[in-house]
């Protein structure tokens, strides 16, 4: 089903997630937005955070009028509806649910019809701005997207977060590949990091379902090499805060076999929380400083598919 | 075909290609040792310690094998018969440190040089190779560095262009210009004497002394502005 939605598709859908709240998700999904529309192109961008969105405070726009929960409510059929235009020319906004109690978990049949009229709009870029957490809901929202990006701080609980959000991405993806009852339940069971059966990293899982069903394991691993997350390193301090992210593409190598890519870091800098403060956009009232650099950066690497080497460092 | 982190080559845990050279092996020893240091929170939550260790002892047992050529080759040889490793001839050796040897008067350079032998351009003697030792003795009275100089004294040092591109940094192209004296071609002043000083510290000689030299031959030629060379005096 993946396979035919990316033959059909002429967009490009970016998700940024992370797992963890509060680690810039929606400021750096609103400023790449910013950055690509400066470059001609059209821009989405969807709050998808549905518990608690806060996409449009980023972009310096108030509570808005029509929002996502309109949609998923049935107020309207129409999804170009709940589209607010920004002032900034190619940039456009689909706000988050502000009032409606059950947003934050839209039923099976909600998700796929947000999905599928997402599909048919007009546009050059759809950035979905993901919420925190790895419910399935948010894992779908990443699996659904052609780029799939993480955002991490270099900080313990961050990280934590990314590698289980990454594992979760990773098992359901596995459970939509295969058909067999019996396999299902296996990769349930090795989410449980203390499962009984000694399943710990996706090899041993890869193993046991070669035991079941070689065909299957074979399917697998092929999944494991299509799944190419990327990595975004935030609130950077220090030259070790940037090598954190080659640690974690090397560690995601070689425990889950999943090629991370590296897009990019962005730095610490008090003037971020000043364009917070300032409910402006950061890249619109510091384009100069070096978080707006940073993102530049991460929107280069991101157009040419390119990732984040050494040597830009030095 | 992904692999468990148990299977991997030594080759494939450092994340280097098998031809890697030994300053390679030693800067990703360095990178992957500290990805997998116990206290690196970028293996939080994925690996228990004992894993860690685990692991951190693979890497060091890695670089004992790889950085060691006797040792190298044999692991090599164990890997070909797994079929990990292609058919190849054996990596290029490392380029060793080196102490070049001064021109030897019989040489070309040295006879080529001989108009410009004076006292006051002394050209400061290497140290001798150690597997060289009692090598007939030089004159240290050789001659400037000029661009065949340069080019004689890397090829005593037994380098090509492209070991001391590698150490450099410096593209091949440009040695070459310099080892020519090509100096239309050679960019400009300013990068010229970089390029030099680099070439000079690989070589092991006075890289003042060599750019210096060099650019004196290059300012002759190309009538480089006296003014320009010194400060103008206020």
């Amino acid at each position: 089903m993946i396979e035919l939605q990316d033959a059909l598709r002429k967009k490009e859908i970016w998700a940024i997630g992370g797992g963890k709240g509060g680690i810039g998700k929606s400021l750096i999904t609103g400023n790449i937005g910013i950055c690509l529309a400066r470059l001609k192109q059209k821009v989405l961008l969807v709050d998808a955070d549905l518990g608690g969105a806060n996409l449009h405070t980023t972009l310096g726009i108030g509570v808005p009028e029509t929002t996502l929960s309109d949609f998923l409510n049935r107020h309207t059929e129409n999804i170009q509806d709940v589209i607010i235009k920004t002032d900034i020319p190619n940039l456009s906004l689909i706000s988050g649910a502000q009032d409606f109690l059950d947003a934050a978990n839209p039923n099976f049949a909600q998700k796929t019809r947000l999905l599928r009229h997402l599909e048919t709009l007009d546009a050059d870029f759809i950035l979905l701005d993901l919420g925190a957490g790895t419910s399935f809901n948010i894992i779908d929202f990443f699996l659904f997207s052609d780029h799939g990006i993480l955002v991490v701080l270099p900080e313990p609980t961050a990280i934590e977060n990314a590698y289980r959000f990454i594992k979760s991405a990773f098992y359901r993806r596995f459970k939509k590949v295969v058909t067999h009852q019996g396999i299902k339940d296996l990769i349930d069971a090795a989410m449980d990091q203390k499962n009984a059966m000694g399943v710990r990293t996706p090899f041993d899982l890869i193993e046991r379902v070669k035991q079941m069903e070689k065909e299957v394991g074979e399917i697998l691993e092929l999944e494991v090499l299509k799944f190419r997350p990327k990595l975004i390193v935030n609130q950077v301090r220090t030259k070790n805060d940037i090598q954190i992210g080659f640690s974690m593409k090397s560690a995601c190598q070689k425990y889950f076999g999943i090629n991370l890519e590296y897009l990019g870091y962005v730095e610490y800098d008090d003037c971020v929380w000043q364009s917070i403060r300032s409910k402006r956009p950061l890249t619109i009232e510091y384009p100069y400083s070096r978080p707006s650099r940073c993102i530049e950066r991460i929107v280069n690497n991101l157009l040419r598919k390119e990732q984040f080497t050494l040597s830009m460092l030095y | 075909m992904i692999k468990k982190i148990e299977d991997l080559n030594f080759y494939e845990l450092l994340e280097i290609s098998p031809q890697a050279t030994s300053q390679e092996i030693h800067k990703a020893y360095e990178r992957i040792r500290r990805v997998y240091d116990p206290n690196s929170i970028a293996l939080y939550s994925l690996f228990t310690s004992e894993e860690t260790a685990a692991i951190h002892q693979r890497i060091e047992e890695a670089y004992r094998t790889l950085v060691y050529e006797d040792n190298r080759k044999k692991y090599d040889a164990m890997l070909r018969s797994r079929n990990e490793l292609p058919e190849t001839p054996s990596p290029p050796s490392p380029a060793p440190r080196f102490q070049p040897r001064p021109i030897e008067a019989s040489s070309p350079a040295y006879q080529e040089n001989q108009y410009s032998v004076s006292s006051s351009h002394a050209m400061p003697l290497a140290a001798p190779r150690p597997d060289q030792e009692g090598v007939s003795p030089v004159s240290p009275f050789i001659a400037e560095f000029t661009g065949p100089v340069i080019k004689l004294l890397r090829e005593q040092a037994g380098l090509s262009v492209r070991n001391i591109a590698e150490m450099t940094k410096v593209s091949v192209r440009y040695l070459e210009l310099i080892e020519e004296e090509n100096f239309k071609k050679l960019p400009a002043r300013a990068y010229i004497r970089g390029f030099l000083m680099l070439y000079a510290k690989a070589l092991g000689y006075d890289p003042d002394r060599m750019s210096s030299d060099y650019l004196k031959r290059y300012d002759a030629a190309t009538g480089f502005p006296y003014s320009l060379r010194k400060k103008p005096q206020v």
